[in-house]
């Protein structure tokens, strides 16, 4: 599970242009960082490229931090995992 | 709305035969560097011819910084690299206060060509789900401009001309209306087109690159009787064009002052020009109308020729006919054999050229011309040569009908 705060640290850093170390768990990524509703975008779609899930567009705003977004990512890879281990 | 007089006070350009910058420009063209080289943007394998007049030193992040280029494509980069040069050499900086007050205006016709291309790649192999959001603003024609705006804070307005190869001197057009109708003191006009492997396919599989028959040479040799094709090339040119009250009240450098422009739309084929050759004609004598300047006035034309049999004898025609009475006198060049030809930036570059031939009083040359052709039968300027260059024409035609014409002028005031 650590991988993946790693690696979805690593996609936001890489949107925002900055260096992962300078991405904090509890950051606003709007407030904090400077992500626009575009880069936000970019961000879902590239969590669900790297993780092959879908995140419905409601829960946009609910990615307002690198926790959040971490959280995200593991409850619909959850889903994804539970619907491929039903018989 | 002629009694408005408009200049050059700045010039940005990059260029596959010189790199970065209007000096650098001026260095290769008067001494006949070639930026045509085998392609390293992308595999040509599989091609039948293997060069271009690609900008093989271009790196954006050492002109406009590192920040945000992450989403820029490469002729969003050019553009706004070409911009930023052109406001640099104009001395003038863009702040809050005179940003309304400035406009670009562009020429670009396949410039998103490569972005449509592989934001629809992702789509297919990956599924629409997974395309960048942030790279689909790269795949509409205004993109470019609209990004050099944004980046450079320039509010007064934005525009795109997409009218093919002619597309650059239409949008110096398009800037002078602005400045003699009084709307705005400062424009930056150009043009922008990229290299990429999917114009190079287009072009390649109509049949419209040198070197593609069988025993022909791959060279862009305009008016030689060796040529057979274009050799396809890139670039990004902006000038600063300027109200000349404008110009005189900050004590900007003038280069040379803009003074007609004639266009002419033939709406004759898709693929193929008029052998008659009106449209040029009437561009050209349009323009001279315009500028109040008799044939005779002209010493030098800055060609369109592009190394294809039929549209360099076409701008041969036009010249014998339109300066009936001069054309032996006149120093003709074209810098296409330099440069290869660059579509929608071709003009601008040009324009370019032909400041800095007035400016340096001298003419650049056309390179690789070697065999003469009956059906090209004038004198070219084959090395730099020292002569007056007071008016200067420069033509920008091709295939698709569109013909577009401009005068520019040494500056008296």
């Amino acid at each position: 599970m650590q991988d993946i705060e790693s690696e979805v640290r690593n996609l936001i850093a890489e949107v925002l242009e900055k260096d992962p170390a300078e991405i904090k768990a509890d950051m606003r990524l709007v407030e904090d960082l400077g992500m626009d509703s575009l880069k936000a975008l970019e961000v879902l779609v590239a969590v669900e490229k790297k993780y092959k899930i879908t995140i419905p567009e409601e829960k946009l705003p609910a990615l307002n931090t690198l926790d959040a977004t971490v959280a995200i990512a593991k409850e619909f890879l959850a889903k994804k995992e539970n619907n491929l281990s039903q018989p | 709305m002629d009694n408005k007089r408009v200049v050059v006070t700045g010039l940005g350009i990059i260029s596959p035969n010189s790199g970065i910058g209007k000096d650098s420009f001026s260095e290769a063209i008067f001494n006949g560097i070639s930026g045509i080289k085998p392609i390293s943007l992308f595999d040509t394998s599989a091609f039948k011819v293997h060069t271009a007049a690609e900008i093989q030193d271009f790196r954006a992040q050492e002109i406009l910084g590192p920040q945000g280029l992450r989403v820029l494509d490469r002729s969003a980069r050019l553009l706004c690299s070409a911009t930023l040069l052109a406001l640099q050499d104009a001395g003038v900086e863009i702040k809050e206060d005179n940003s309304r007050n400035i406009g670009l205006v562009a020429g670009n016709t396949l410039g998103s060509l490569k972005s449509i291309c592989d934001f629809d790649k992702v789509a297919i192999k990956d599924g629409p789900q997974y395309v960048n959001p942030s790279l689909f603003p790269n795949t509409v024609i205004n993109a470019q401009v609209s990004h050099a705006c944004i980046r450079l804070n320039i509010k007064g307005f934005n525009a795109t001309i997409s009218t093919g190869f002619s597309a650059s001197l239409d949008a110096i057009n398009y800037a002078l209306n602005f400045i003699k109708l009084g709307r705005k003191n400062i424009i930056l006009a150009g043009g922008v087109e990229e290299l990429c492997m999917e114009t190079f396919l287009g072009f390649h599989k109509i049949g419209l690159l040198a070197g593609l028959k069988k025993g022909s040479v791959e060279l862009s040799c305009p008016f030689d009787k060796r040529r057979n094709g274009i050799i396809l090339g890139e670039g990004s040119c902006v000038l600063m064009l300027e109200d000349l009250e404008s110009a005189l009240e900050r004590n900007a450098h003038i280069y040379a002052e803009i003074k007609g422009y004639g266009t002419c739309f033939e709406a004759y084929h898709p693929g193929q020009h008029n052998s008659s050759a009106a449209g040029l004609k009437e561009a050209m004598q349009s323009a001279l109308k315009k500028a109040k300047i008799k044939p005779q006035e002209i010493d030098y034309i800055c060609s369109g020729a592009n190394s294809t049999v039929n549209l360099d004898a076409m701008e041969a025609k036009c010249i014998k006919e339109v300066f009936a009475d001069s054309f032996n006198s006149l120093q003709v060049s074209s810098l296409k054999s330099m440069i290869g030809e660059s579509f929608s930036a071709s003009g601008a570059l040009q324009v370019a050229a032909a400041v800095l031939a007035i400016e340096r009083q001298m003419i650049p040359p056309t390179i690789n011309y070697e065999e003469k052709d009956e059906s090209c039968d004038l004198s070219y300027v084959t090395q730099a040569r020292a002569c007056r260059v007071n008016n200067a024409m420069v033509n920008a035609f091709g295939l698709g009908s569109g013909n577009s014409s401009l005068i520019i002028s040494k500056f008296f005031n």
